[in-house]
């Protein structure tokens, strides 16, 4: 078989497992979401649905499809939302989708910082700790890291708020941007910043010491004493040889803490209250807001598995082995 | 001749927490420029020990007590870290047993090479790329400039530890340690990289240290030979010396161990008995519970080194004058008669 063919099987083989993977999960999701207590004309009538009568309440049921078997309703669903139509949000009453689409970009903006500074910190802390193994530097890192990751993000960000927004009053303590100044870049960075501390330090020691783990594994290995053996720096392995081994493994890091991260800027948009996918997640599980829901999941649902996948590709990039292995067992 | 490494009375030991590991215990060792030198002896009697502590990569629990290390004229017992990176693969080279891992699996070969070139030569990447090269060449990789940018795994094991060799070999050191370097290799393989060996030390004038536990490929290679025995180095004399007059009763076992010197129908000889522990070594001679020939005071005191001849020295106490004339097993003389 050629190779263009096997990429080809080996990319479909990859998209078919990307939709199951979505379609079990919006099963999932669907069938929870209406198990859990509580009434979604509650959310779309507010306090007037006290008022109605069964009969009004029932009417109300029938024109929102609430009264068909789940099974039937998810059918209904899936049809719509393969045509892009994700139903009417029951809360804010228009098309979930134009409910959520203006804050995409505020989280991925937030969410997407965090991750980038997150990795950078973390390859520096992991390398600086892994060159000097061992050394109180590197035990003083260690044991402050530990300490920070138990540091609950809400109560630091609260923490956060009371020291820098009301003592000091340098960073504002919620909020994307101050009232008419959407488009002034500098205050919607300075609005960006006490949520960006808070979901870098509640998991960057987390990632650094997986990173510095897996540094050290490699330090051990013989073709450290090759590298040390032509002259080089301790440095020089580590950044030359020993990253570069751990590379693939830091990508699959990457690629698995999107989840994590994005539960990370979740809990902080709810906290700083940041207009946000989480912050929206959070108020339509609150609401019953079942497509608002059931569009968060998906979304979250295709950043976490499509991450996955191009953390795949990237490691076949970086180490040409892997493609190897999987290009024999499609040979079979 | 010159002499481009001198070990004077060096002592190595590790500190752990069952007590002081005593790997090298007094060695004189000295080599000749162009010569090569094997070391042969049992695992664990401080061979590769006394290699890498000549480039001073050993873990830092350990320490050299006494003795120096003259490369060159120069004693470089106390040189830094710093100091030691220009030593290290530009003037002494070391090639580990394991060819297979010692590469990096992520890196191209050719870089790899190219990196050893850089660190040591004032040139450009270019430049080094095309020492690089050459160096494949020399090895006998053939086709080097599609290899250049292939990474280890598309090797053989004789491929890559040729490609460990270009990498020692890539700023014209002085002296290489080879430690054990065709040991993970099948028998032809093995040849192939002693042939080669030989022809890199005829074409640059190196002088190799080189360290087995094999005396089919002693025979081959060696100039000079130098048994070892727990940390010590209990016969040295040249090639034939060794071979033709072995006069350490440990040397005669080890020669006995070879299959081709064994009687048909019966089992291979064997030394009887363990290495010793280095922690806690008795006093006397530690070859000596093992020792078919052992005096009373090998038991008591360690043997010094024995002069048989301007190149050939031994330590047992057999070669003292007070101590009876005991001849060498018979199959050894018989062997090498046919051999």
């Amino acid at each position: 078989m050629n190779e263009k063919n096997i990429f080809i099987k080996k990319t479909t083989y990859r998209i078919l497992g990307f939709v199951f993977a979505m379609l079990i999960l919006s099963i999932v999701v669907f069938y929870f979401a209406r198990l859990a207590p509580g009434d979604p004309l509650q959310s779309f009538y507010g306090d007037s649905v006290e008022s109605m009568t069964a009969k009004e309440l029932q009417a109300a049921r029938v024109r929102l499809g609430l009264n068909e078997p789940i099974f039937i309703q998810y059918i209904k669903w899936i049809e719509n939302a393969f045509h892009g139509d994700f139903g009417l949000s029951l809360k804010y009453k228009i098309p979930a989708m134009s409910v959520v689409s203006p804050l995409i970009g505020n989280t991925l903006v937030l969410g997407g910082t965090a991750y980038i500074l997150m990795f950078i910190m973390a390859v520096l802390l992991a390398v600086a700790c892994a060159v000097n193994e061992d050394s109180v530097f590197d035990r003083l890192i260690c044991k402050t890291g530990t300490v920070s990751y138990y540091v609950p993000p809400f109560w630091l960000g609260i923490l956060l708020v009371l020291i820098f927004s009301i003592n000091f009053k340098w960073f504002p303590s919620s909020g994307a941007y101050d009232v008419g100044k959407a488009n002034d870049i500098i205050n919607r960075i300075k609005h960006m910043v006490l949520p960006l501390v808070v979901m870098i330090m509640s998991h960057l020691w987390y990632y650094a010491y997986m990173i510095r783990n897996k540094l050290l594994d490699e330090v051990r290995k013989d073709y450290v004493l090759l590298a040390k053996a032509k002259g080089l720096k301790k440095s020089e392995i580590m950044w030359k040889h020993c990253l570069r081994n751990a590379l693939p493994t830091i990508v699959n890091i990457m690629a698995i803490s999107i989840p994590h991260v994005l539960s990370g800027t979740y809990i902080a948009e709810a906290v700083f209250n940041y207009p946000g996918l989480g912050s929206l997640s959070i108020e339509s599980a609150k609401y019953h807001d079942y497509n608002l829901l059931m569009l968060l999941v998906l979304i979250t649902g295709f950043l976490v598995i499509f991450s996955s996948i191009i953390a795949k590709t990237i490691n076949e990039i970086i180490d040409p082995r892997m493609k190897e292995t999987e290009v024999s067992a499609w040979q079979k | 001749m010159d002499k481009v490494l001198e070990l004077k009375d060096l002592s190595l030991s590790f500190y752990t927490k069952q007590g002081e590991i005593e790997a090298v215990r007094g060695v004189n060792l000295s080599l000749n420029k162009g010569e090569i030198l094997a070391i042969v002896g049992e695992s664990g009697c401080g061979k590769t020990v006394m290699s890498k502590a000549v480039l001073k990569l050993l873990p830092k629990n350990s320490k050299i007590k006494t003795g120096s290390i003259i490369i060159d004229g120069e004693d470089i017992t106390d040189y830094s870290e710093n100091k030691m990176r220009s030593i290290r693969g530009g003037v002494v080279s070391m090639v580990f047993q394991d060819a297979m891992t010692t590469l990096n699996p992520t890196i191209p070969v050719g870089k790899q090479i190219a990196e050893a070139v850089l660190k040591h030569n004032k040139v450009n990447s270019e430049e080094a790329k095309k020492r690089a090269l050459e160096m494949m060449d020399l090895v006998g990789i053939d086709d080097s400039m599609h290899r250049y940018y292939m990474q280890p795994h598309y090797f053989s094991g004789g491929m890559r530890q040729r490609c460990v060799l270009a990498i020692a070999l890539a700023s014209n050191p002085k002296v290489l340690f080879a430690d054990e370097p065709t040991t993970a290799l099948d028998v032809t393989v093995q040849a192939k990289i002693l042939d080669l060996l030989l022809e890199i030390r005829e074409k640059t004038g190196i002088s190799i240290v080189f360290i087995t536990h094999d005396f089919g490929v002693v025979a081959r290679i060696a100039d000079r030979v130098a048994v070892m025995y727990a940390g010590k180095i209990v016969e040295i004399g040249t090639a034939e010396d060794v071979f033709y007059d072995p006069r350490h009763p440990y040397t005669w076992g080890l020669m006995l161990c070879l299959p081709y010197l064994a009687k048909e129908g019966q089992p291979l000889e064997s030394i009887a008995g363990m290495p010793p522990v280095m922690i806690n070594i008795p006093k006397g001679d530690a070859f000596a519970i093992r020792n078919k020939y052992a005096l009373e005071i090998d038991y008591e005191e360690q043997p010094p080194m024995f002069e048989i001849s301007a190149t050939h020295s031994a330590a047992t106490w057999l070669l003292d004058e007070r101590a009876p004339k005991i001849q060498p097993p018979v199959s050894i003389k018989r062997g090498l008669k046919n051999g």
